[in-house]
């Protein structure tokens, strides 16, 4: 299969089925309603990936009105658009490569994505629009008059990409009335969610609030769109069941975007793709002690004491070879876990005297509602005796700390707690998350995804779920560097890090293309359990909550721990989509 | 908190090393919990106390009548061994303070969970 192309998947019920179909269609010519000749090609394939996409909902703050212009103010607001006038800047007309454009009020400045403030255009927005802003005002479609309006015109196989319309640049809502044909129009959450929601003619989309500042939206450039049969034309979301989809041959479509410009900063509650926000505190990698600590405390810190219910309650199985580690130590065994989160291995084996420290306050009150022994503390700092202890575990913790030193420093103190001949057990997150080809359970669960919301921070979807170890070299993309203990003794940046580097921000379920990330964690906003199925309106995605991590290379956290002194290193294994390491005192 | 975690617990500045074992114990509210005796368990604890911050400790609780030390032959001593369990593992401190020997700093306990974090300023080298 050659690559960079799109493709169909057509699954059959049975193989006689498959056969049937292969020996008709194979090789054969049609003809599609613009009257091309087009050969079928078909080819029988192992496995396809399928998404069974659950019940959606429309992005919290969308709304599509339908028909909110009558035909016979259609044709007429079409016919005021003169497309025809000669190219000058006064009312911003521009040619591009794909859609027709024309700008009222202010020019939009596609270099900068953003309007010049300074320089509004004469002329304001046309008058034909002034009665029916005042209708739309006056019935609660918009609440502020807007003062900039973009005309767009697309044809049949014109798009725009996949944007956010810039913070800075305009005030939350933003409405965009669709004359001339119906499109399907793409939004899509920074978590990879993508909801196709169909704009009919005649009717006005309106984003306010996550569906305007978080979600993006864009037209795919193509000349049909796949629709929901049985919805006819109403708008909604195109959902993913195949027996009532359909194509629908796109007509021309001309939009108007009414906005009103903003004239101070962006202060929206979407720092991270904010460009007001972003100039001043934009996450990016650390280059001090002080910066790495300020990163962890809003990234890591203020993160779980937020979540610290959700999160454990996604946190609930124990991993196997974590039990293993933990039942193998003899009765009487003195044992911390760094790190303890909501204490899900501290009463695992009754035989021992464990204790846990976790920064989270939240987390440690969990492990204390379960009559478990924990405090709360600093990874860099356990407040615990040194070569005190039987055991330490470390187990999804060393991997949150921003810098190498920082990282071996959290190593360091599970040594000095040891007492000589214990072990501790280390467990971070791996950059490679496909393992001798096979997927992590984390990757795997991708196509279950988008229907499973509650499943989404389930104990599957983060590495170091139940089942496979395989130890091999990955197959990544990224290139990888051990980066540990170059930079430690090097004491700063390793040469293929750049200064001031953003930090990335992750697509949960995918490959890792960073060593150093934030990864989102959806929160969701007060389902209850009993909540119908179908609510679109109530079932408004909660609000997205970034958590800095550093994945680990594979061999990175074993040279780290080779660092150290005093130890020995006896186990160094890949357990889903983790490195681990056991390590002895000596 | 029970009082073996107590036993411990130390301040550990990072750069700085360790600065205050034993942490003194002031405690508002205390609770006993019944915890199952297992005296094999007990007795793998006793090599592990610290006698002298855990006697300091229960000094202040005003407890029932607490072993100076490990006497001979604990193993086997059942008085011994109960008493022990009972002081180690079901005395619970829920309310109270925990003070650094050396700087004087307190740390709360509440809801019977110790908050050993140090401010920025005590972190700094």
């Amino acid at each position: 299969m050659p690559p960079s192309k799109p493709y169909s998947f057509v699954r059959y019920k049975t193989a006689e089925e498959a056969k049937e179909a292969y020996v008709t269609l194979n090789g054969k010519e049609i003809v599609d309603d613009l009257g091309q000749k087009i050969i079928l090609y078909l080819n029988f394939v192992e496995k396809a990936q399928w998404k069974e996409l659950g019940l959606q909902a429309l992005p919290p703050g969308l709304m599509v009105v339908e028909e909110i212009i009558s035909s016979e103010d259609e044709k007429i607001l079409l016919e005021s658009v003169n497309w025809t006038e000669d190219i000058d800047n006064h009312n911003g007309q521009k040619c591009l490569k794909h859609r027709r454009v024309k700008h009222f009020g202010y020019e939009f400045r596609y270099e900068n994505n953003n309007v010049d403030k300074d320089k509004p255009l004469p002329g304001g927005l046309p008058d034909i629009w002034d009665s029916i802003l005042e209708k739309w005002l006056k019935e609660g479609f918009i609440k502020h008059k807007p003062d900039q309006l973009t005309v767009n015109q697309y044809e049949p196989g014109h798009g725009i990409p996949a944007h956010i319309d810039t913070h800075s640049a305009f005030e939350d809502e933003i409405v965009s009335l669709s004359l001339g044909s119906e499109i399907v129009m793409d939004f899509k959450h920074p978590d990879g969610v993508t909801v196709p929601v169909m704009l009919p003619r005649r009717s006005l989309l309106v984003m306010t609030g996550e569906s305007r500042y978080l979600w993006t939206h864009g037209i795919t450039p193509r000349k049909f769109d796949t629709v929901q049969a049985s919805k006819g034309h109403r708008s909604g979301i195109i959902t993913s069941d195949v027996g009532d989809l359909t194509l629908s041959k796109r007509g021309i479509r001309t939009s108007f975007t009414f906005r009103k410009v903003r004239q101070t900063p962006c202060n929206c509650s979407y720092p991270l793709v904010c460009d007001s926000q972003m100039k001043e505190t934009p996450p990016s990698f650390p280059e001090s002690a002080r910066e790495a600590s300020q990163l962890e405390r809003e990234y890591v810190h203020r993160v779980y004491e937020e979540i610290a219910e959700h999160f454990s309650s996604t946190r609930h199985t124990p991993w196997p070879r974590v039990v293993d580690f933990l039942k193998a130590l003899p009765s009487g065994s003195l044992v911390a876990d760094v790190g303890c989160g909501n204490g899900k291995y501290l009463g695992i084996n009754k035989e021992l005297y464990m204790v846990g420290c976790d920064r989270s306050q939240n987390l440690v009150g969990i492990c204390r509602e379960r009559h478990l022994e924990a405090l709360v503390g600093d990874a860099l700092a356990v407040p615990l005796r040194s070569g005190s202890w039987d055991a330490c575990i470390s187990i999804a913790v060393t991997h949150h700390l921003s810098t190498a030193e920082r990282r071996v420093a959290a190593l360091q103190e599970l040594v000095r707690l040891l007492r000589p001949g214990g072990m501790a057990l280390i467990y971070v997150w791996a950059m490679e998350q496909e393992y001798k080809k096979k997927k992590s359970k984390y990757l795997r669960e991708n196509r279950l995804r988008q229907g499973k919301e509650e499943e989404i921070h389930s104990d599957a979807a983060e590495p170091g779920s139940l089942g496979e170890q395989v130890p091999d070299a990955g197959d990544q993309d990224a290139p990888c560097r051990v980066s540990a203990v170059t930079d430690v003794r090097a004491g700063g940046g390793s040469a293929s890090k750049v200064t001031d580097a953003k930090l990335p921000v992750h697509t949960n379920r995918t490959s890792f293309r960073s060593q150093d990330l934030l990864v989102p964690w959806h929160r969701k906003g007060n389902p209850g359990r009993d909540e119908p199925v179908g609510a679109t309106e109530s079932r408004a995605p909660g609000p997205v909550f970034h958590r800095y991590y550093h994945v680990f290379c594979a061999g990175e956290l074993e040279e780290a721990c080779r660092t150290l002194s005093h130890v020995r290193v006896l186990q160094s294994y890949y357990d889903q989509g983790n490195w681990c390491v056991v390590l002895q005192k000596v | 908190m029970k009082l073996l975690t107590h036993n411990l617990l130390s301040l550990h500045v990072r750069g700085v090393g360790p600065r205050g074992f034993p942490l003194r114990l002031q405690a508002a509210e205390v609770r006993i919990n019944p915890v199952e005796f297992n005296p094999d368990f007990v007795a793998r604890m006793i090599p592990k106390v610290e006698w002298a911050a855990l006697l300091e400790a229960v000094d202040t609780l005003h407890l029932v009548e607490v072993p100076k030390g490990p006497i001979e032959r604990y193993e086997h001593d059942e008085k011994f061994l109960r008493q022990m369990h009972h002081v180690l593992l079901e005395v619970d401190v829920l309310e109270g303070t925990l003070q650094c020997p050396e700087s004087g700093c307190l740390f709360p306990i509440s809801c019977g969970i110790p908050n050993m974090l140090l401010s920025d300023e005590e972190t700094k080298t």
